[in-house]
């Protein structure tokens, strides 16, 4: 009798226990991204990133004055299975709001359900400009990262300010992100500077085992200087054959690579055997060196005692980034309201260790640039670091 | 175009080459004599440069570890492929080939998560051993001696393979058990003990392979898949189970892709597959192979 008495007691506490904990119920944000697989380099720093950002809005109080809780997913870097995650973590979870994916496959996938669903989602990393094509806009969407135009608009200031170079090759990954930000910045080149010819393109496959014949093929049409779009793996093993060729010195280390090969991540992947002298990108210099924000020295702080890491990670800021913006957005709604807090993200500034970053209410863009700096030795560091990290593009481009 | 432009991008297919028949001969050769074909070979590949990567952590203090780390790594994966061998693919000879293809297969999924699960999803980098880092210059062209190395790496394995086939006892019996497996068994000779061995200097070639290939590329998951492709094609191409089928198939690959890259910049990988598939019109059964 008395075992029967606690159970119907614990019973009736369990139908009681969601109603009384209503008061402070949790904002909740699903996040898929890839947590497995190769591109589980990048998926990995920037939940990190994210989750930083929660316990430290949460333990301010949270967000009118309910916690946020994040959910992350592993997408597996692929669309379908994203897809999948988004409905289910809408429909089962019932997520108040999405962030995340990494790919340019992924997010323009999920952004479709946030479309269908009207659930706001902000996307801290694809590049691809279709997810904020006129076509496919739609009021739920947000993104915060750079874009291919970007990109390309970037790397080609940096080439053209190099006056004496007249002779431009390009390698980059035969698939969309390569083709896209190769095409932009062919067309910001020959605006900047007409007298510039692109005397040779190379497009290895994503994940090409061997580029030897890609290097001499490109040496041989003896560019002045390079823009190249190879990352991760592929960069490591481009760079590793292409300096015994001789190539970093033929072109005398007049190489731009606009993806993100500037991140600490990379540079300590690389450690030694990275090509020293070349221009980089990253979100986030993480090791600044130059005149460094007071706001970005906290957050580093912060961000290695959270990952327990002894340097950070140049990914990290998209995901603190994404959180961030959702915050701010709720907060200026002054609800959780999907309509309310979309209208509100619109135009919205929001403050970032990095900077300011206002969502443009028409392209529903941050419209970032990033860091750009020549990668060097210093001797703090077992890695290459880069030098006065510069914001670039200074100004969205104009197409 | 300039001579020594020709030139370097042939030596540039030749380096290609060179590794790629490192990596097919052992695929070919556990084919020709056993029956085999090992989707796993790959994954011995892999395996082999993470084992290099493990190595050359635990022999750091010394400077020149990356010879013997190479080895280590090379003996490590002949070590799995004997267990392999003993305790799995032993028992689907003489049944179809779908069940030695499903084996394997299924040992690619394996072994994928295995790396992953021990050495973690991001890449892993090795240096050029000391002595090999720079390069020299030939016909006005600079050319890594690491390079230099593999292009006589190549050719010495050949021979040496082809040596031991053709003028030991050993490979008399290796290339009776190829033709007639059952004869040699009614003989007394132990088939068993051959298979096993040819697999295990099989997957010693594949994780040798994969240990030279660390200097010049990055360890990533997924390195297993993108090697078998390519070494599936040379070993079509050559003639399957065919060593100098396998060689010369190596050579047409890298030449075919480094100078195919100046006639069809775009498409770096049409002209490699158009020529296989000529190949395997005129003779399907290869330019060495003998026809079935």
């Amino acid at each position: 009798m008395f075992r029967r008495a606690v159970l119907a007691l614990g019973f009736v506490g369990m139908l009681v226990a969601p109603v009384a904990a209503s008061a402070a119920e949790p904002i909740k944000i699903g996040f898929p991204i890839p947590l497995s697989g190769p591109t589980a380099t990048y998926g990995v720093p920037i939940l990190k990133g994210a989750e930083l950002a929660v316990a430290e809005i949460n333990a301010k109080g949270g967000v009118l004055g309910r916690p946020l809780e994040l959910l992350p997913r592993d997408s597996k870097a692929n669309a379908d299975e994203a897809v999948r995650l988004a409905r289910e973590l809408i429909i089962r979870d019932n997520v108040d709001f999405l962030a995340g994916t990494l790919t340019s496959a992924e997010a323009p996938a999920v952004s479709t359900v946030a479309k269908e669903n009207k659930i706001v989602f902000v996307a801290p990393i694809a590049k691809t400009t279709r997810l904020t094509a006129p076509e496919n806009l739609h009021p739920y969407i947000f993104r915060l990262s750079s874009n291919t135009d970007i990109e390309g608009k970037a790397a080609a200031t940096l080439i053209a300010r190099w006056t004496d170079v007249k002779r431009v090759a390009t390698i980059a990954p035969d698939y969309a992100y390569g083709r896209d930000a190769v095409a932009a910045f062919i067309a910001n080149l020959k605006k900047l500077r007409p007298d510039i010819e692109i005397v040779d393109q190379q497009w290895p496959k994503l994940g090409e085992p061997d580029f030897t014949a890609f290097i001499t093929a490109q040496m041989g049409k003896k560019p002045d200087a390079v823009m190249c779009d190879l990352f991760a793996g592929d960069f490591e093993t481009f760079s590793k054959e292409a300096r015994p060729l001789g190539y970093f010195k033929a072109i005398d280390n007049r190489l731009v690579d606009g993806a993100e090969v500037g991140t600490v991540d990379e540079a300590q992947a690389l450690g030694a055997d990275y090509p020293f002298g070349i221009i980089s990108d990253t979100y986030d210099p993480v090791v600044w060196s130059g005149n460094e924000p007071a706001a970005h020295k906290a957050y580093i702080e912060h961000l290695k005692a959270f990952t327990k890491s002894k340097y950070g990670s140049g990914w990290s800021i998209m995901g603190y980034q994404s959180i961030e913006a959702l915050a701010d957005g709720i907060t200026r709604a002054g609800s959780t309201d999907e309509q309310k807090v979309a209208g509100a993200m619109l135009g919205l500034t929001f403050d970032t260790p990095v900077g300011n970053r206002t969502i443009n209410p028409k392209t529903h863009e941050t419209d970032s640039g990033e860091f750009w700096g020549v990668m060097v030795k210093q001797a703090a560091y077992p890695f290459a670091v880069m030098k006065n990290p510069e914001f670039l593009p200074a100004a969205a481009p104009t197409n | 175009m300039a001579a020594s432009f020709l030139f370097s991008q042939f030596m540039g297919g030749l380096t290609t080459a060179m590794f790629l028949f490192l990596i097919a001969s052992g695929l070919s050769l556990v084919f020709g004599v056993m029956r085999v074909l090992n989707f796993a070979h790959g994954s011995f590949y892999m395996i082999g440069a993470y084992l290099a990567w493990q190595a050359m952590q635990w022999l750091h203090p010394l400077a020149a570890g990356f010879w013997p780390a190479a080895l280590l790594a090379a003996l490590g994966v002949a070590l799995l492929g004997a267990i392999v061998e003993r305790l799995l693919l032993r028992h689907l000879y003489g049944r179809e080939e779908l069940y030695q293809l499903l084996l394997t297969y299924a040992l690619v999924l394996i072994l994928g998560d295995v790396a992953k699960f021990i050495w973690g999803t991001g890449q892993l980098s090795v240096s050029t051993p000391p002595g090999l880092g720079g390069s020299i210059q030939i016909l006005g062209t600079t050319q890594p001696l690491y390079s230099l190395f593999i292009i006589a790496l190549g050719p010495a394995i050949a021979v040496a393979g082809w040596l031991v086939l053709n003028r030991t006892g050993a490979g008399r019996m290796v290339r009776a058990a190829s033709y007639d497996r059952e004869m040699l068994d009614a003989l007394g000779a132990d088939v068993g003990l051959i298979y096993t061995g040819m697999f295990v200097v099989s997957s010693f070639l594949a994780g040798l392979s994969g240990a030279l290939v660390t200097p010049i590329e990055s360890i990533v998951p997924g390195m297993d898949v993108l090697i078998i492709v390519q070494a599936f094609i040379v070993v079509v191409i050559g003639g399957m189970g065919s060593l100098w089928g396998t060689f010369w198939g190596s050579v047409i690959y890298g030449q075919v892709l480094a100078f195919g890259i100046l006639i069809f910049p775009g498409f770096s990988l049409f002209s490699v597959f158009a020529l296989m598939a000529v190949i395997l019109i005129v003779r399907p059964w290869g330019l060495f192979g003998r026809p079935v």
